[in-house]
């Protein structure tokens, strides 16, 4: 909310300095987000004297003026408007003079005739909206004043938090000022003068809905006379925000941003036979409302209407064809007091939030109706003339007593941490206008309202009874009454320490296993990514990433896709469901950046939905592109490949100590390349990884406009990522008697693999076969074409002693038997 | 053969041995030497051969002399090879030498993303007093995300959250990591000391200070009498461990689950306090929002109100992250241009 100090200064006295002020309200909850001083825009704008006007020799429409602007010769200046005499008291922009809006005023020449500057229009100036006429000012003006010394303002720009609607205007942070500086706030006189007939006559109000409309106020002015409001008026609605429109509905949205009573005012001789009908719309009805829309009106909405049909969207907008214009004479005001949520529902069913409905669904003050009404009818009179039907009308006359809230001071000091004694805290209470009492016996303590109600017996506690205010809203529950002491007291006088209450039981930390695959992956020379969550339709499906079929995971991605019903943007409108596609558009963003080597990482989750039920899982991806080895000057490059990738597989498995991790061909083709293509799979105790390991298809590399000949990609569930687990290491004693190694090549037919090989090496190794590594891949001569062979060195020992040749000869025959049976392989040792 | 001249010999072979040994310029030479003088068939050996002739009184006294020789020249064989082994390593050394100001065989490094790195660190700090990691689902029913943290439908401060909805019924996007606080106290008992990071989603435009994707760290603490003491002290130390030292405000804030709600403020980490555009002019910057946990949340969460409150915040990890390390722009962080994300390497 934007609030001119000069305004503000009506209803309570300001000592302070803006910045002090700002600091004391923000102290107090009302934050101040900026100080702006209005009319820091007009530079070089002054006060001048008309002291002739005459008609411009080459052009009918321009006037020839000379103006004394205090100092120094009069100025000759070319106006083109038509609201000027001598003797009258004009802003003039001086050469070199800014207006807002950036606008430079020069010295210029017009229709042959020098300008030594410019007489304002208020639209100019932006503080009226008449941009026809100059802007008159009141005769006593000091001359030659700059216009920002008079007229400037500084204008605070105040958060109002949604729960406290009552400080949505000046009256009410004027109470706040009051809070916090120990000024009193003046309340403006309100008085209408009835000079009318009843008013009885004139407006019939049947309300048919009384839960959506408690309480409508009704005044009728008669002989009004439309014009623009008074300058001072519309100065200040405009440093307020609020683009001034004529007396009438300057007046009601003078109120509103005073009282914070939105109220609305017909041309009366658009309501028929003088009858408001406040009722829900019928299935049908149509209106067209201010802003010349056509709204199709329903059941739920709450309309204002005459006998004829709808005239109104009750707190919303009002309806054209009632609107106020330059011919209205006859005014309906109405002042009334909807239901909150009704009010919210219409206004974003019909994407219509106005100042206005902002206030209605925050709660209005009951009170507020007559006074809202009354107030806007002694505005009208006061500028736009006429007289007032005597009497209101008014549906609830019956105002209601201020609620009482019983609290326990011992509760507050608790909560807050800081012992205060009851005297300060009924002190404090009464700063921000709660008054308190001694609380009759048996006073329950409501510590909880719907829709979870508590209240409780407070024991022997003491107890105090808090009158809340009838403008205070917010004030509900016991904790309600411990904000008002806390803020009133300064937030900033909270104690400070250290809990030193009983520790949580101890819990592993779900992201234990994260940091540790993300460290270890940092130190292998990848980066990691964070990528939307939200991704286009097109991004999963394009890439045809297979499920998790065939593979043991303990967090399935499952179901269908989760789509967003109110998107920002196609291009964020369903939860993904693999994090490689994301992976690939990071890829093709650093290419377009002229990034060739691209090894990147993220642990992202994925989103998917069984019936009604959303599933989400969490997956380590990876990307590698270019060079695993950029070329340094002491080595050369080496492009990334398939090994690199299930090289980090590997190291993952062993940081989450599961055993080596087994391969198995992936052949599917599109999206993977058909020859080079696996899953990868792992389980210990504690801990399982398993996933997809691939280079792309070309095909899908085309698909994101990626440059790179190859691009690796894996996607890893692990158990880890998704629940915290804690993998434990056995320690195998280290072997007191030597170990012996024996080096073997195996020569196989091609479409053997080397798993195959590993599986056969390991069955037929016997008790003393302690391991075994692939040192060697050979094809060519003298191999047959369709032939490789793979060396392996084979390592044997025991526990409790030294092997004997003897042993070892019959432990690698057993192996090379096998090997040539089960695999038809020839074995050179 | 007499006495005299066989000693005499000695003494030659002594002198023409020394003086070979210290011309010798390889290890090769003096092995040769050694051969050559020292050998079975070697010189000093073939000296000694004419002992037999000499007189039984003179033999002891040439065998004397001829171990001195011995002992000379193989003493000096020694000296010289020592020497000649250090020029040779000397020599080696010296070819070897390198450009030193060379740079390394580069060691491949990635960089980590800096919105996990900075929910590490604001872990870290919490996890120091006894706050545990709980993670709740994104996709969060309406319930969770609102009506139990006393946001009832058509409330208006629902305006404070625009939200995403999925095409799940009663399901969301979760706009905060605020449902957390409910998840948590429905599957533990106080006391309660728990940190919730996770991502959150927004109806939001992007821009340079918005994001419709972001993430969020909750922290939550509920036992017998904490208070917001408790929870100042608690921010004081986490704002000094990630800010240095500087001055911290509490100050009302609103939050529908909180009562009495703050906003944390520390002194602008860009001017110290006095002033600057970063801060509004104000001196400040807020860093997180907190408050005493609303008897209705305790309550969905299943816990009494009477016998326990408690605090909860929320921060926004970007922001903690901006603060940190100057980060000019939101949008950096979920576009990943390297560029950006190495300088955390």
């Amino acid at each position: 909310m934007r609030v001119p100090l000069s305004w503000l200064r009506e209803y309570v006295d300001v000592q302070q300095t803006s910045e002090q002020l700002a600091e004391r309200l923000t102290l107090l909850g009302m934050e101040v987000k900026g100080i702006e001083a209005w009319g820091a825009d007009w530079r070089s704008v002054v006060v001048g004297e008309l002291l002739t006007v005459e008609k411009h020799p080459n052009a009918d429409r321009l006037h020839l003026t000379t103006v004394n602007v205090g100092s120094g010769e009069p100025l000759h200046i070319v106006c083109g408007a038509h609201n000027i005499a001598p003797g009258q008291r004009v802003p003039v922009a001086l050469p070199g003079a800014v207006l807002p809006g950036e606008r430079r005023i020069e010295r210029t020449e017009k229709m042959g005739i020098a300008s030594e500057g410019m007489l304002c229009s208020g639209d100019e100036l932006h503080i009226t909206s008449d941009a026809e006429g100059i802007l008159i000012l009141p005769p006593g003006t000091p001359l030659g004043r700059q216009l920002s010394d008079l007229y400037g303002d500084v204008v605070l720009d105040v958060d109002v938090k949604p729960n406290r609607g009552d400080a949505l205007c000046l009256i009410g942070l004027a109470r706040e000022v009051a809070a916090a500086t120990g000024a009193t706030v003046r309340w403006p006189e309100i008085k209408v003068e009835e000079t009318g007939g009843p008013v009885g006559d004139r407006l019939t109000v049947e309300v048919r809905d009384g839960v959506l409309c408690t309480r409508f106020v009704g005044r009728w002015i008669s002989g009004a006379k439309i014009c623009p409001s008074p300058d001072t008026v519309q100065m200040r609605l405009q440093a307020a925000g609020m683009r001034p429109v004529s007396n009438v509905v300057d007046a009601s949205n003078y109120v509103m941003l005073e009282l914070g009573k939105p109220t609305h005012t017909f041309d009366g001789s658009a309501v028929h036979e003088g009858t408001i009908i406040v009722r829900r719309a019928v299935a049908g009805e149509r209106l067209e409302t201010l802003d010349h829309v056509w709204r199709d009106l329903t059941p739920e909405t709450l309309i204002i209407a005459d006998p004829q049909g709808p005239i109104g969207i009750a707190g919303v907008m009002g309806g054209a064809e009632s609107e106020i214009t330059d011919a209205t004479t006859e005014i309906a005001i109405e002042s009334a007091i909807f239901d909150p949520v009704s009010i919210r529902r219409t206004g974003h069913r019909f994407a219509l939030r106005s100042e206005a409905s902002l206030r209605f669904e925050k709660g209005q003050e009951f009170r507020l109706a007559r006074i809202g009404a009354d107030r806007v009818a002694q505005l009208t009179l006061a500028w736009a003339g006429g007289s007032c039907a005597r009497g209101v009308v008014d549906t609830a006359p019956n105002e209601p007593v201020s609620p009482r809230l019983a609290f326990r001071p011992s509760r507050v000091s608790k909560l807050l941490g800081a012992p205060i004694d009851t005297a300060e805290q009924r002190d404090l209470l009464k700063r921000v206008g709660i008054e308190t009492e001694a609380a009759p016996t048996g006073s329950r303590i409501r510590v909880a309202a719907a829709p979870k109600p508590l209240e409780i017996d407070p024991g022997s506690e003491e107890v105090v009874m808090a009158v809340v205010p009838t403008w205070r809203r917010d004030l509900e529950v016991e904790a309600d009454v411990v904000e008002e002491v806390a803020r009133v007291r300064g937030y900033e006088t909270t104690p400070s320490h250290l809990p030193d209450t009983l520790m949580p039981a101890y819990r592993p930390s779900p992201l234990k296993v994260r940091n540790s695959i993300r460290e270890t992956l940092a130190g292998a020379g990848l980066t990691e990514v964070v990528t939307h969550a939200l991704v286009s339709p097109e991004n999963d499906a394009r890439l045809q990433w297979p499920g998790d079929g065939g593979l043991a995971i303990a967090s399935p991605a499952a179901g269908g896709v989760i789509a967003v019903t109110n998107p920002l943007s196609s291009q964020h409108s369903v939860l993904r469901q693999h994090v490689v596609p994301s992976l690939l558009g990071v890829l093709a963003l650093n290419e377009r950046q002229g990034r060739e080597d691209v090894a990147v990482f993220e642990v992202g989750k994925g989103y998917g939905r069984v019936g009604d039920a959303p599933q989400e899982w969490t997956r380590l991806a990876f990307v590698l592109s270019g060079d695993a080895q950029p070329a340094a000057w002491n080595r050369p490059a080496r492009p990334y490949d398939l090994d690199d990738a299930k090289g980090i597989v590997e190291m993952i498995c062993r940081r989450l100590h599961t055993p080596p991790p087994s391969y198995r061909p992936d052949t599917r083709g599109f999206p993977f390349h058909p020859g080079r293509a696996l899953t990868a799979e792992a389980t210990a105790d504690a801990e399982s990884v398993s996933g997809r390991v691939a280079e792309l298809h070309p095909d899908a590399l085309e698909m994101w406009e990626l440059r790179a000949q190859r691009v690796i990609v894996a996607e890893l569930a692990i158990r880890g990522l998704d629940e915290a687990t804690v993998p434990r290491i056995h320690v195998e004693p280290i072997a007191r008697f030597p170990v012996v190694e024996r080096d073997l090549a195996v020569i196989v037919d091609e479409s053997r693999t080397a798993a195959e090989v590993e599986a056969a090496i390991r069955s037929h190794g016997g008790a003393l076969l302690r391991g075994h590594r692939l040192f060697d891949l050979y094809r060519g001569a003298p191999l047959a074409t369709d032939e490789k062979s793979l060396a392996y060195r084979l390592v044997f020992g025991a526990d409790d002693r030294t092997l004997a040749e003897a042993e070892i000869d019959a432990a690698v025959a057993a192996v090379r038997s096998g090997l040539e049976i089960d695999l038809g392989a020839h074995i050179r040792s | 053969m007499d006495f005299e001249s066989l000693s005499a010999d000695l003494r030659s072979l002594q002198a023409r041995a020394l003086e070979e040994i210290s011309a010798a310029v390889d290890p090769g030479a003096l092995d040769a030497l050694q051969i050559q003088y020292l050998g079975k068939k070697g010189d000093l050996t073939a000296v000694l051969r004419g002992i037999g002739a000499l007189p039984a009184d003179d033999r002891p006294r040439v065998g004397a002399i001829a171990n001195e020789v011995g002992e000379a020249v193989k003493g000096a064989l020694a000296t010289r090879g020592t020497e000649l082994r250090s020029q040779v390593q000397t020599i080696r050394l010296a070819a070897e030498k390198v450009d030193v100001t060379l740079p390394g065989r580069p060691v491949a490094r990635g960089a980590l993303h800096p919105i996990p790195e900075t929910i590490e660190a604001i872990a870290e700090v919490f996890g120091q007093f006894g706050f545990v990691i709980h993670e709740g689902p994104e996709v969060e029913d309406d319930l969770t995300n609102f009506q139990m943290l006393n946001i009832a439908p058509d409330h208006p401060a629902r305006d404070l959250w625009d939200t995403l909805y999925v095409d799940i019924p009663g399901y969301l996007l979760r706009t905060h990591t605020s449902p957390g606080q409910i998840r948590v106290m429905q599957s533990t008992r106080p006391p309660i000391r728990a940190l919730l990071p996770g991502r959150c989603f927004r109806y939001e435009a992007v821009d340079a200070s918005h994001g419709s994707e972001f993430f969020q760290v909750e922290g939550l603490m509920v036992d017998e009498g904490t208070s917001m003491a408790d929870l100042k002290g608690l921010l004081d130390e986490f704002a000094h461990a990630l800010f240095g030292p500087r001055k911290t405000r509490f100050r009302p804030g609103y939050y529908p689950f909180t009562e009495p709600s703050v906003a944390f403020d520390v002194e602008c980490v860009v001017c110290g306090g006095v002033g600057c555009p970063a801060c509004s002019k104000s001196g400040w910057m807020t860093i997180l929002g907190a408050g005493m946990v609303h008897p209705v949340v305790l309550q969905y969460g299943g816990i009494d109100p009477e016998r326990y409150q408690g605090f909860a915040f929320g921060m926004g990890v970007e922001r903690i992250a901006n603060l940190r390390h100057a980060v000019p722009d939101l949008r950096y962080y979920l576009e990943n241009d390297l560029r950006f994300l190495e300088q955390f390497r």
